[in-house]
């Protein structure tokens, strides 16, 4: 059964969000319309999907401006990073569990 | 509940984790095969005309004319130049961070390295016999980019980079003692063939 996997990034939106985010170097951030293009969804499911990830607390999201024009920033916390490896950890050990290693 | 909601098999999200991290690593990591494929032309075809120009021995192997092939070089190095911009570019879009700081003080380097290239070139390339001021100017300037490549190499934590940079230092070294004809062809087949070859082996580890 896969019910011991971690429920908040275990849904493909936010998998997907997560394995995204975890591709930037430490300390950098991507805008929130770049992360949108890069993932092909429309701001208000991001937006939903983001929120969750924040309240759990795997997600940073800072808002500030650029002259006059409101910018947002995305990126992964520390907790998130350890999270994301946790779960593809757990999956590929599912996958291992499922099919013994017989084609060597 | 939506569909984004709905969890698939192990298989299928380990396949959705794979195919994001590629996508991602695409969008935020510049590919660096344009660049090398770039300079690593520009240098065969400009050094290897100043090669056929000065010859090893002193006689020219071509009727190539100084002028045509420094003309050639600095055409396609202007023209390479453009092709590593366009890059570094594409990686600033979206994001934002000490990466991007990174980048552009590794940019403002090549700069500076090249305000002391064109300084020192022209304060002492007045005193000296033609071949040896073409020689003054190449040497100093790939001196300049083997030292930029090393230290890219030690930024970003790049082998290819970085042994390109040690490779380009020595030959450069080599040829600058042994004249211009040699230095030509050091820097022809060494900086233009190795950026090329570099470059390919780049495109292969990408698509692995």
């Amino acid at each position: 059964m896969t019910s011991g996997l971690d429920p908040v990034i275990h849904a493909p939106a936010r998998l997907r969000v997560v394995a995204t985010l975890n591709a930037l170097r430490e300390g950098d951030t991507v805008t929130f319309p770049g992360l949108r293009d890069l993932l092909g969804m429309t701001a208000g499911n991001l937006s939903v999907h983001l929120g969750k990830l924040e309240d759990a607390g795997y997600v940073e999201i800072t808002k500030t401006h650029r002259g006059r024009t409101p910018v947002t920033y995305v990126a992964l916390t520390r907790r998130g990073r350890l999270a994301f490896e946790d779960y593809t950890a757990e999956i590929r050990s599912l996958l291992d569990a499922a099919s013994p290693p017989a084609d060597g | 509940m939506d569909d984004d909601e709905r969890a698939l098999s192990p298989q299928e999200m380990l396949r959705l984790i794979e195919q994001q991290e590629t996508a991602a690593a695409e969008r935020f990591v510049p590919d660096p095969v344009p660049h090398f494929l770039a300079w690593g032309v520009a240098w065969l075809a400009g050094f290897g005309a100043l090669f056929l120009h000065y010859g090893l021995s002193g006689r020219p192997y071509a009727p190539v004319p100084a002028w045509a092939a420094l003309t050639v070089l600095w055409v396609l190095m202007a023209a390479a130049l453009v092709v590593s911009a366009a890059t570094m570019w594409q990686l600033r879009s979206p994001v934002r961070g000490p990466s991007q700081e990174r980048g552009m003080m590794y940019g403002l380097s090549w700069a500076l390295g090249f305000l002391g290239v064109w300084t020192a070139g022209i304060r002492f390339g007045q005193q000296l016999p033609e071949a040896e001021t073409g020689l003054l100017w190449a040497g100093l300037s790939m001196m300049t980019v083997a030292m930029l490549y090393v230290a890219g190499g030690a930024v970003w934590h790049e082998r290819t980079m970085f042994l390109f940079g040690t490779g380009m230092a020595v030959l450069n070294a080599a040829g600058v003692m042994a004249g211009p004809g040699w230095h030509a062809l050091l820097m022809a087949a060494g900086g233009g063939g190795g950026s090329i070859v570099a470059g390919l082996l780049l495109r292969r580890a990408r698509r692995r």
